[in-house]
């Protein structure tokens, strides 16, 4: 972090018309630094290294959960041919339902004879698109919002904070799930309602930031430059606040797992896919929460664990966010 | 009567490099009722020395050889629990350089006398704790109604007042006063200090003046030891460090302060910044910023030698000193360090 | 800007959220795909009975009247009346709601005392192996969901121990009409409120105790802390009656906002424990198309959200004398 400042404005002394090979070096530098700086801390930080590696886990189930086969139109191809889950999610594997673990059942079966490891394995996959797209998107619109609010400030300013004001009188259950119900239960309706609530964490964070980023020596001399406003918010001031925005995508993600998972439970889950949310919800609507254990507990662990390491992850990024947080002198 | 004896102190911090040699052999006598001021730069060790005595450091702080004797008291074998009660502010207490920022802005400075007084002393109401504040505020110059204000409605000057009375509330035997003044107006400043100075003499105590400005320990202290490096650099009484130094960095230090040494000359400042301690290597350690700096003083550490009475220097040179002094009052002495290079060919152990 | 101005705006943009609020729950229950009038009435059985309910509703209105007379429905304080239940939804939501508050108020004032006390001691042993246990801890409390916890809590302490009751509020749940004391001052209550309780108390913990140690942390680095322990003051003094007493200050305003938050945050708790609330109210009434429920349950939630982030930068204001109005 401490390296980024100096080049910083270099960089912004170094601007000319044409954009040198030298400075867009340094930017890449600086880029680099910061994630260099994030990999040294990453050395020392034990919880960080588990929560990336929990999650690395998860991304490999995820992936390799089902085969994965690409259509277009008539042409299909199958670029990922694996199934780590060794039954589909619907398919009755056991005649007599309920049954607790065995060696061809590990997590033993639902009370429609249906094999819990393969429910969750691949219920991972809900669990990792919801999360990514959900996440990425809400930090995209509230990461935007806080940039523009904060750049242009005056009434742009003040239309933007209202809204998010509004936006934070709203409460974000609640609120999805008369959506979701309203709208009906699909993908693309679960992952609406989490992100048109989850972006106004960052949007705010991320104003406060460019604010003081904005009074900052470097914004000024691009300015006297004639860099256009896009430029200095895109180019300039974006890779600053990138550390902060990261940090806010970590505990999007989180968020909006359990945000997921609390629909699914609730019967509200994404049509057409298995997720953990929703496995809690069937042993629910069975009403074997008493009897089996196994099937109950996998999924809620891997929420759990799945969601834990997200928030390792953060606050890794966080120390380099904010150094005061790191230990030691 | 000797109150506090430091002998051989090596206080290091812990640190990822390795030990930071913040105080290094450090050797110090204090007699009762006198006052000591330790001089320096920031980061020159000075406050580690003197927080030693209260053990008030930070956690990565450790003792690795040498003892500190107060009163017949062995500090650094005492227990956690014997230092709090026994020692700190009972018979060791401090004001420190921000008086605003060492209360705690939530209670009221009449409170936090009433409680450091009732927590040291059994059997004291709290009537007669915030009583013997009120007095304390009358012969400090205070309203002694104040005592029922909080932290920030005083003013700077009356918020060091009000801290002193908090100092002297158990009549303690030893009072280390860091920096007490730096932060006030001059204005003021001297009349704290003459305060501070005043109430001292009246309870007996002694008191350690730790400054950067030696010509506040010129006019207040008995005697006076000069910090470089986390070493105690030369030390004597206040009289023949003010007027026969034997130190260059004693020498510069006098230079940089107007109030004191020839009128006539101009201020001249030391070049240059405050050693590295992790791992400092042999040699002196102001040798880099040192204009009188010879060979042997970038490879041998010098050792404490006594030239008069109690006149301890640490310095190859120390004997010639009055050529020394002459020259040190030529700007351009100074000027020299900075373009030299900063290290001569051969000479080991640091950048 | 002066504090009375300061104080003029915020109230400005209270109501201006407020309405905005209510405006777009009144759009949200009018985006139902296709005839928008036919949820409203699914549970009528013959076409003159939902005919009868339309222009009852005054679904056959402009959107705009219909737009106006919610809003001067609410202005009289009045939701309409429940499709299912069929009786004014004020009078039976405020009862649920008055569960929620209790079973919420409870878990966050156990989440809050003990978040404190083990955030400031987090802080302070900075760097311990007390420190770092403690924060995994919290950080896995808090990375499950509400759902999931009340699941492991009710497996172990009702079907393994068989301590506490599954479900509900108790033996008088069902009886609205008792007054405040008769209803929640028992043992039965006080059974079947502990687990609910407990489970938000476990994930509402986190957000007091890791906020608690980062402002400690700052805290600590001010002088009087330094200056308490040169005093000679017993290390649990220094840390609780100095350091934690100012560590607080900012958390007061974010346990309002938790506590707003909290309202419309009891849903899933109290679905997994039938706890009759506006939060499962809300759920099942949605389920049911009893659309004046569920918008009264919603807009009940989301109030209490609008108006404790209100309390809270009030509370700030009132707490922190130097706080400067932007």
């Amino acid at each position: 972090m401490s390296l980024d400042t100096p080049s910083e404005s270099t960089a912004a002394q170094a601007e000319g018309g044409t954009e040198s090979i030298d400075r867009r070096k340094l930017r890449w530098r600086r880029r680099l630094n910061a994630l260099r700086s994030w990999g040294s801390l990453l050395k020392e930080d034990r919880l960080g290294q588990i929560g990336l590696a929990i999650l690395a886990f998860f991304i490999l189930v995820g992936i390799f959960a089902r085969p994965i086969t690409v259509e277009i139109g008539p042409v299909w191809s199958q670029v990922q041919p694996f199934s780590l889950a060794p039954h589909g999610y619907t398919d009755r594997v056991a005649t007599e339902g309920l049954h607790g673990p065995t060696w061809a059942h590990p997590f033993g079966t639902t009370d429609l004879g249906r094999d819990v490891l393969s429910q969750v394995i691949i219920g991972t996959r809900a669990t990792l698109i919801v999360g990514t797209i959900a996440a990425f998107m809400a930090v995209f619109i509230g990461a935007n919002v806080g940039i523009v609010s904060a750049y242009y400030g005056g009434w742009v300013d003040d239309v933007l904070m209202r809204i998010t004001d509004i936006v934070y009188g709203v409460p974000f259950l609640p609120f999805a799930i008369a959506l979701v119900f309203i709208l009906g239960a699909t993908l693309v309706n679960v992952i609406v309602a989490i992100v048109l609530i989850l972006w106004r964490g960052t949007a705010r964070v991320v104003r406060s930031q460019v604010l003081s980023h904005k009074q900052r020596p470097y914004v000024e001399s691009a300015r006297a430059i004639g860099a256009s406003d896009f430029r200095i918010m895109y180019v300039q001031i974006m890779p600053n606040v990138l550390p902060l925005i990261s940090l806010y995508a970590a505990f999007a993600v989180a968020w909006a797992v359990i945000a997921e998972a609390s629909l699914s439970f609730l019967g509200l889950g994404p049509q057409g896919m298995i997720s953990w949310g929703e496995i809690i919800y069937d042993v629910r609507s069975a009403g074997a929460l008493r009897e089996a254990w196994w099937w109950v507990f996998p999924p809620g662990i891997a929420i759990m664990l799945f969601v834990m390491s997200v928030f390792f992850i953060g606050r890794s990024l966080e120390k380099v966010v904010n150094p005061d947080l790191r230990h030691g002198k | 009567m000797t109150l506090l004896t430091i002998d051989g102190l090596k206080m290091y911090y812990r640190s990822d490099d390795g030990y930071v040699r913040a105080a290094d052999d450090i050797n110090l006598e204090l007699e009762r009722g006198q006052t000591l001021g330790l001089v320096g730069e920031s980061g020159s060790g000075k406050t580690t020395i003197a927080r030693s005595v209260i053990r008030l450091l930070p956690d990565n702080a450790e003792v690795i050889d040498g003892s500190i004797d107060f009163d017949g008291t062995e500090i650094t074998e005492l227990s956690e629990r014997a230092l709090r009660k026994q020692i700190r502010w009972q018979e060791v207490s401090m004001i420190p350089q921000n008086a605003m920022n060492s209360f705690d802005p939530v209670y009221t400075v009449g409170q936090q006398i009433v409680q450091v007084i009732r927590y040291h002393e059994d059997g004291v109401s709290k009537k007669e704790a915030k009583d013997r504040g009120r007095r304390l505020f009358g012969e400090l110059g205070i309203d002694p109604d104040r005592v029922d204000d909080y932290p920030h409605q005083f003013s700077g000057g009356m918020a060091q007042r009000a801290m002193i009375a908090l100092a002297l509330c158990l009549e303690p035997k030893l009072i280390l006063a860091d920096e007490p003044t730096t932060a006030l107006d001059v204005v003021i400043q001297d009349r704290i200090l003459e305060t501070i100075t005043g109430m001292q003499e009246e309870i007996n105590s002694a008191m350690i003046l730790i400054t950067h400005d030696i010509s506040v320990v010129s006019e207040t202290s008995d005697r006076i030891a000069v910090c470089y490096g986390g070493r105690i650099v030369e030390q004597a009484d206040a009289e023949t460090i003010i007027t026969n130094p034997r130190h260059p960095y004693t020498l510069g230090l006098r230079n940089a302060f107007p109030d004191i040494g020839d009128t006539d000359t101009d201020l001249v400042s030391i070049p240059g910044t405050p050693p590295e301690l992790v791992d400092p290597g042999e040699g002196c350690r102001f040798a880099p910023r040192c204009p009188f700096a010879v060979d042997e003083c970038w490879d041998v550490t010098p050792q404490p030698e006594e030239f008069d009475d109690g006149h301890i220097v640490e310095c190859h040179r120390a004997d010639e000193a009055d050529e020394l002094r002459e020259r040190a009052e030529q700007k351009e002495t100074w000027e020299e360090v900075r373009e030299r290079p900063s290290q001569p060919q051969g000479a080991g152990g640091r950048r | 800007m002066g504090l009375r101005e300061y104080v003029v705006r915020r109230i400005l943009q209270l109501v201006l959220t407020l309405w905005a609020l209510v405006t777009l729950l009144f759009v949200l229950f009018r985006m139902v795909p296709g005839d928008p009038t036919t949820r409203f009435v699914m549970e009528y059985p013959t076409d003159a009975e939902r005919q009868a309910r339309i222009e009852e509703l005054g679904l056959n209105e402009p959107l705009y009247v219909q737009y106006l007379e919610y809003m001067g429905q609410l202005l009289r304080g009045e939701f309409g009346d429940s499709t299912h239940y069929r009786e004014p939804v004020s009078q039976l939501i405020f009862p649920l709601f008055m569960n929620t508050v209790v079973l919420m108020f409870t878990a966050l004032l156990i989440a809050y005392t003990i978040g404190i006390l083990f955030g400031a001691a987090m802080g302070w042993l900075r760097g311990s192996r007390f420190e770092r246990g403690g924060i995994v801890a919290v950080l896995m409390a808090r990375s499950s969901p509400e759902f999931w916890v009340g699941i492991i809590l009710v497996w172990l302490f009702v079907f393994q121990f068989g301590l506490f009751p599954r479900s509900g509020i108790g033996g008088y749940g069902g009886e609205l009409t008792m007054n405040f004391v008769d209803r929640y001052v028992n043992f039965d209550f006080l059974r079947h409120l502990f687990l609910p309780a407990l489970t938000g108390a476990i994930v509402y913990l986190a957000t007091p105790a890791l906020l608690m140690r980062n402002t400690m942390l700052e805290v600590l680095k001010a002088d009087f802390v330094e200056m308490k322990k040169a005093e000679g003051l017993p290390e649990r003094t220094v840390l609780y009656k100095h350091a934690a007493r100012n560590s607080v200050l900012p958390l007061v305003t974010v346990a309002a906002i938790a506590t707003g938050a909290a309202m419309g945050g009891s849903v899933i708790i109290e679905t997994v424990f039938n706890w009759p609330g506006v939060g499962r109210e809300m759920v099942a009434s949605v389920s049911r198309n009893d659309y004046p429920v569920a918008m009264a349950a919603f807009l009940l939630m989301g109030t209490s959200v609008i108006v404790m982030n209100f309390v809270a930068d009030l509370a700030y204001l009132y707490l922190d004398p130097r706080v400067k109005y932007e």
